[in-house]
């Protein structure tokens, strides 16, 4: 009976419309959703009866079925996605803390330590011109005061930036204890359950993606359907099991062995840069800074003589080396009447006359000096300048290398609208015509009931 | 290449994002009136900018003690001219005492005597002559060159000023360099009127005419001093004109470096304001297109 086979071809069309309707709603319903990728009901042929029917007989019958529903995912695009996107995050968060290190030196202006150094040196000459003058001496100690402060502050203002990645770290460390929970939970349910949920391998993705943004994590697919996430070659989730990480210390650590995780990219990259390399590079610039300045001035001051002919105090406190500590020495803090602007007179040597300035002179010519303070400083700007423009343009880069490629992940999964609707509506007449066909049988089996064996009637 | 809503959504965003920075940037540059507003924004310009501030400030540095340097170069020249004056002064009065009918009157001889006596003491202020309170001619001293006696209590140390990079003047003369040692040879020229004063007033004629030619000799110390003062002064008076020059120098080229070309500027930001209102209207034409807007 042919005909009646065509109900069940027709009743599977609908069916099957219907479940194309579904994935179409489906798509439409997550358009924006965070990492959905559009899915589509592969239809088959069946070269059987789809539904047995009472009359079909053993005759072939036609139809069509929904074989399964898959997802538009393309694993090296998405993974180049995911590679990109963690280095994105790497350079970006290094060119962040770049230019906040940048931020603490305002170069070049009247507001920086370059700036406070010259202010410093100049008073050493005006006191050459007027050793006599109270003012002239008082306005030094001033500067001098104002400048050690500026290196206090600036060291502490370059560990600030180091305090502050290391909580960025310690939280970090918390999400990715808790993306790698989540991770492990998925892998659960995803290998334990009866068929692919699509929905969840999405989610498993973002999870993923996150936690490379952080990490610089890479995916295995492991069995059963499961992901393994290895950070720089160590598993932090296998299966369902979860390895923590700890980031107390301000470097990622494994909790269960305490080795360091070295992740290779993301942001803990970038972080533990700026904690072990960044920070302390420039720290201990500018404690050559300091140094230089303490030494300088203090070798020229111990041998200079004062008004009345004290000669051996140091003008800077020779034990504070360093930018976070250098100060005034006890000696001349709070008295000027102690600084030794006079010159040693030789041989002897023997004290200057009570208005000799040329120690002071002498001084203020340290400014120029090759080995000097100054021109330690102008390295450290100069290289903190060219390496913050560098981490500029990595990341200026990389956001186009991770935008192309996320371009490409997208351009494979990404809902289109415009697509669905062509989609609903193709659906939408498929199901119109099968339910045609199911009326023209009706009408052909009414014909037969209705108006076959009434002959000679 | 397939391209959905949400991609066109997000490069749109991204765009105009991009273009919304580049804007503010130059705004930026535009209301701080810099050209540098970071270092990392041109490293280079950034050092060569440190390095003209840095130069500009020596240069500031040396014009005050240049300054500084003429005014006290400028009281020794006014107090050796008025010194050679006072010397001629003396030297008109030997003259009178020796050739009038002085030598036989005591009355005569003890007013010329008195006129000797007075310009040494003139001499001696114009020793003790001082510049922003600190006297000029004592070396680096405290207090004044000579005591009431006409002692020398200065020392002999040189004053020295910074007048180009790595070049320095010594600007002072010390009591010794332009009155004569005391007690050396004719002794300073001090010791020279007080001698002069006693011959005077006894109308000892030889001895009259020795302390007549050791005044010359003291008028010829004093001449070259104040020669010797008169080309420092020109040697900084140059220095000086330099400093401003190189000053004036530094200031252009550090507003090349540091500055915005006010006009550049504005071009740019009208280029960059006119093709970012390019993308936004672009934008809202383009991202509202749907297949919905056409199926019925």
């Amino acid at each position: 009976m042919a005909n009646l086979s065509s109900l069940n071809t027709a009743f599977s069309g609908l069916n099957s419309q219907r479940r194309v309707l579904d994935v179409t709603a489906h798509n439409i319903a997550n358009a924006r959703t965070e990492g959905y990728h559009r899915q589509r009901a592969d239809l088959q042929s069946l070269g059987r009866s789809a539904v047995s029917g009472v009359f079909s007989g053993t005759s072939q019958s036609y139809g069509v079925d929904v074989a399964g529903v898959s997802r538009a995912y393309d694993e090296l695009l998405a993974s180049r996605a995911i590679r990109e996107e963690s280095a994105r995050h790497a350079s970006g968060m290094t060119a962040t803390s770049m230019a906040t290190v940048e931020g603490i030196f305002p170069e070049p202006s009247d507001l920086g330590l370059a700036h406070a150094m010259d202010v410093f040196w100049s008073s050493f000459s005006d006191l050459a011109n007027d050793p006599g003058s109270l003012s002239a001496r008082t306005q030094l100690l001033e500067n001098a005061q104002t400048l050690t402060t500026s290196l206090n502050r600036t060291s502490g203002e370059l560990q600030a930036v180091a305090d502050s990645a290391r909580n960025r770290m310690n939280t970090l460390a918390a999400e990715v204890n808790d993306l790698a929970d989540q991770i492990g939970n998925l892998n659960r349910t995803i290998s334990s359950s009866f068929g692919t949920n699509l929905d969840l391998l999405d989610q498993r993705d973002v999870l993923m993606g996150q936690m490379a943004d952080l990490t610089g994590a890479v995916a295995r697919t492991g069995e059963n359907g499961t992901l393994d996430v290895y950070i720089n070659g160590r598993a932090v989730v296998s299966n369902t099991i979860v390895q923590r990480v700890d980031g107390t210390t301000g470097t990622l650590t494994w909790q269960s062995d305490s080795a360091p995780v070295n992740p290779a990219s993301g942001d803990a990259q970038a972080l533990t840069a700026v904690i072990t390399d960044v920070v302390p590079r420039y720290r201990a610039m500018l404690d050559g800074v300091a140094a230089a300045l303490v030494t300088g001035v203090n070798t020229l001051h111990s041998a200079g003589y004062d008004q009345t002919g004290t000669t051996g105090r140091n003008f800077f406190d020779p034990a504070n080396l360093t930018a976070a500590s250098i100060s005034l020495s006890v000696d001349v803090a709070g008295q000027p009447a102690n600084i030794a602007a006079g010159a040693p007179v030789l041989p002897g040597p023997t004290a200057p006359g009570a208005l000799d300035g040329e120690q002071a002179r002498l001084m203020a010519a340290l400014a120029d000096s090759p080995t000097g303070a100054d021109t330690s400083y102008q390295s450290l700007i100069t290289t903190l300048a060219v390496e913050t423009r560098a981490a500029n343009n990595r990341a200026a880069i990389q956001e186009r290398v991770a935008d192309s490629a996320v371009r490409d992940a997208d351009s494979v999964g990404s809902v289109s609208i415009d697509e669905e609707m062509a989609n609903l509506m193709a659906a939408q007449r498929a199901f119109e015509a099968n339910a045609r066909v199911i009326t023209a049988i009706d009408e052909m089996l009414g014909f037969l009931i209705e108006r076959t064996g009434v002959v000679g009637r | 290449m397939r391209v959905t809503s949400s991609m066109m959504m997000r490069s749109t965003l991204r765009d105009l994002s991009q273009g919304l920075s580049k804007l503010q940037e130059s705004q930026t540059k535009l209301t701080t009136g810099k050209e540098i507003t970071r270092p990392s924004a041109n490293p280079s310009a950034t050092a060569s900018a440190m390095n003209m501030r840095q130069d500009l400030r020596r240069a500031d540095q040396r014009l005050r003690s240049l300054n500084d340097a003429q005014g006290w170069l400028q009281t020794a020249d006014a107090t050796l001219t008025s010194s050679l004056d006072s010397l001629a002064r003396a030297k008109e009065v030997v003259v009178r005492a020796a050739n009038t009918g002085a030598i036989g009157d005591p009355v005569a001889r003890n007013a010329l005597a008195a006129e000797i006596r007075s310009i040494r003491s003139e001499l001696l202020a114009l020793g003790n002559s001082a510049y922003r309170e600190r006297s000029i001619f004592n070396g680096t001293a405290n207090g004044g060159a000579y005591d009431a006696a006409g002692t020398y209590v200065g020392n002999g140390a040189s004053i020295i000023r910074d007048v180009a990079p790595s070049t320095s003047v010594a600007i002072n003369l010390t009591g010794p360099e332009i009155f004569g040692t005391a007690g050396a040879g004719a002794g300073d020229v001090l010791e020279v009127l007080d001698r002069l004063a006693t011959a005077v007033s006894a109308g000892d004629n030889a001895a009259m005419a020795v302390e007549h030619s050791n005044l010359d000799a003291a008028t010829a110390r004093l001449g070259a001093a104040t020669v010797e003062i008169g080309t420092r002064s020109a040697r900084l008076e140059e220095a000086k004109s330099r400093a401003e020059d190189s000053k004036l120098l530094l200031t252009t080229q550090l507003s090349e470096v540091e500055d915005v070309d006010i006009v550049e500027a504005l071009i740019r930001v009208k280029a960059q304001e006119s093709s970012y209102q390019a993308s936004l209207q672009v934008a809202a034409k383009i991202l509202p297109l749907s297949l919905l807007d056409y199926l019925r």
